[in-house]
């Protein structure tokens, strides 16, 4: 289990529990749960790279603690 | 300048009509190629032009959200507020599908509630095919009449958040709308004569010919799924009840009366087996065969026989008999068939619960694991 930080400097700050075999998709829908937010409207961000839905976090290496930039589309 | 709505238009909802579409996907539209190239002085005729060009329609795909042409439109259209008859002109041609599309879709946005149920509801007999583009850049197959249910009944579409209208019920309810005439109407109505008929047959013949009557009708012309279909549709009590003594009598079969009267004398006979030595049992089967046979048949299957030959041929028929038969021997208490299934039961809940790790002792992580079985994901592995 890692958790990971999600911030959209205007002042949302999330942290979400998930497993790092969950997909960008499945961690776009518990960040949504959180926020309030509908996961489709959502971004998330690392510099210039979108992170896309169907790669799991182990595969972009995200690991505990890491901090992840969040946008809206 | 280009983007600013007509000075002469209404505003809708109470809101600028460009403020229909969400602030992010607004900018995004202006930003768009197509929007620069295509859409700039476009008027309510030269409109039609583009929208019979339509081949798809969408909201935005791709990493970087890239709106379609087809939402370029819509935007174009609440942008220039095109007069209702046109909006209906659009509606009710024929020929092309895209147009008819655009124009419903954006009278779902702009337009009163029972403008909205009465020009999209015979929408629903339109069963030709739509190509969609999804969030990921694919296209999907859709039909005409699939879009306008998802009109109807969701709130999103399209990447664009539909304007709450009253459910159909309560403007029946009101009066101003009549209750809904399906064009399906007339073939439920015979389906509906047709099984009543066949139901009524059904309950006339013996128990045994159920079976071979329930055998014999999917095989008919109509097919299964409708007759199906046509019970979970239909409001009538009468059917309800039917189906459910159908299914249970169905589910356990002839033997489920034969059971429970097995099971009946089964319970009344164990105390005395525990008493009594196996010869003194075998003894007493010898007894109540002979008076077997003078009862009636129906029970004579449960004390004609012998009390083993009774427990082998549950075995050979009914595994799970035997198991329940087994759990209640060790409890002791007597019980009737249907209770066994309910312990049973509530035990594999319990167990799947504990799957999920929602019970983890650790609030936090058991309301992480809460979310992700309602969203359909498994549990953390920690």
């Amino acid at each position: 289990m890692i958790e990971v930080v999600l911030n959209d400097r205007l002042g949302k700050k999330v942290r979400v529990k998930c497993n790092d075999d969950d997909t960008i998709g499945d961690l776009k829908k518990l960040v949504a749960a959180q926020i309030g937010t509908r996961a489709d409207k959502i971004r998330i961000q690392k510099w210039y790279n979108i992170y896309k839905d169907h790669i799991t976090l182990k595969d972009y290496e995200i690991h505990d603690g890491m901090g992840l930039e969040l946008y809206y589309n | 300048m280009a983007n600013r709505t007509d000075p002469s238009a209404k505003s809708i909802h109470g809101t600028n009509p460009q403020n229909l579409v969400e602030k992010i996907l607004r900018s995004k539209i202006y930003q768009n190629t197509y929007w620069k190239e295509q859409c700039f002085g476009l008027t309510a005729e030269t409109l039609v032009d583009k929208a019979m060009e339509l081949d798809h329609l969408g909201g935005t795909h791709g990493g970087n959200r890239k709106p379609t042409p087809f939402i370029c439109l819509v935007m174009k259209m609440l942008q220039i507020q095109p007069d209702k008859e046109i909006v209906v002109e659009f509606i009710k041609n024929e020929d092309y599908k895209y147009v008819r599309i655009l124009g419903a879709f954006y009278l779902r946005l702009t337009g009163t509630d029972i403008d909205v149920y009465r020009y999209l509801e015979p929408l629903y007999n339109d069963y030709r095919k739509l190509r969609r583009k999804l969030g990921d850049g694919q296209y999907s197959l859709t039909h005409v009449d699939e879009v306008i249910d998802e009109l109807l009944t969701k709130d999103y579409s399209c990447d664009i958040a539909l304007p709450r209208i009253k459910k159909r019920l309560t403007i029946e309810a009101i009066g101003a709308l009549e209750p809904r005439k399906s064009a399906l109407e007339d073939d439920f109505e015979e389906e509906e004569e047709k099984d009543e008929d066949e139901q009524l047959m059904d309950t006339d013949v013996g128990g045994h010919e159920k079976d071979y009557y329930r055998v014999q009708s999917p095989t008919k012309e109509r097919g299964r799924d409708r007759k199906r279909d046509s019970h979970r549709h239909r409001d009538r009590d009468h059917d309800r009840e039917y189906d459910r003594d159908y299914d249970r009598d169905r589910g356990r079969g002839r033997d489920r009366d034969r059971d429970r009267d097995r099971d009946r004398d089964r319970d009344r006979d164990r105390d005395r087996y525990r008493e009594r030595e196996g010869r003194e049992r075998e003894r007493r089967d010898r007894e109540r065969e002979r008076g077997g046979r003078r009862r009636s048949y129906s029970r004579s299957r449960s004390r004609s026989r012998d009390r083993k030959d009774d427990g082998e041929e549950r075995r050979r028929r009914h595994g799970r008999d035997r198991d329940r038969d087994r759990d209640r021997d060790s409890s002791g208490s007597p019980r009737k068939m249907q209770e066994d299934e309910k312990p049973a039961k509530k035990k594999k809940e319990k167990e799947k619960k504990k799957d999920d790790g929602t019970d983890h002792p650790d609030p936090e992580i058991a309301e992480a694991n809460r979310i992700r079985a309602s969203l359909g994901l498994k549990p953390l592995r920690l």
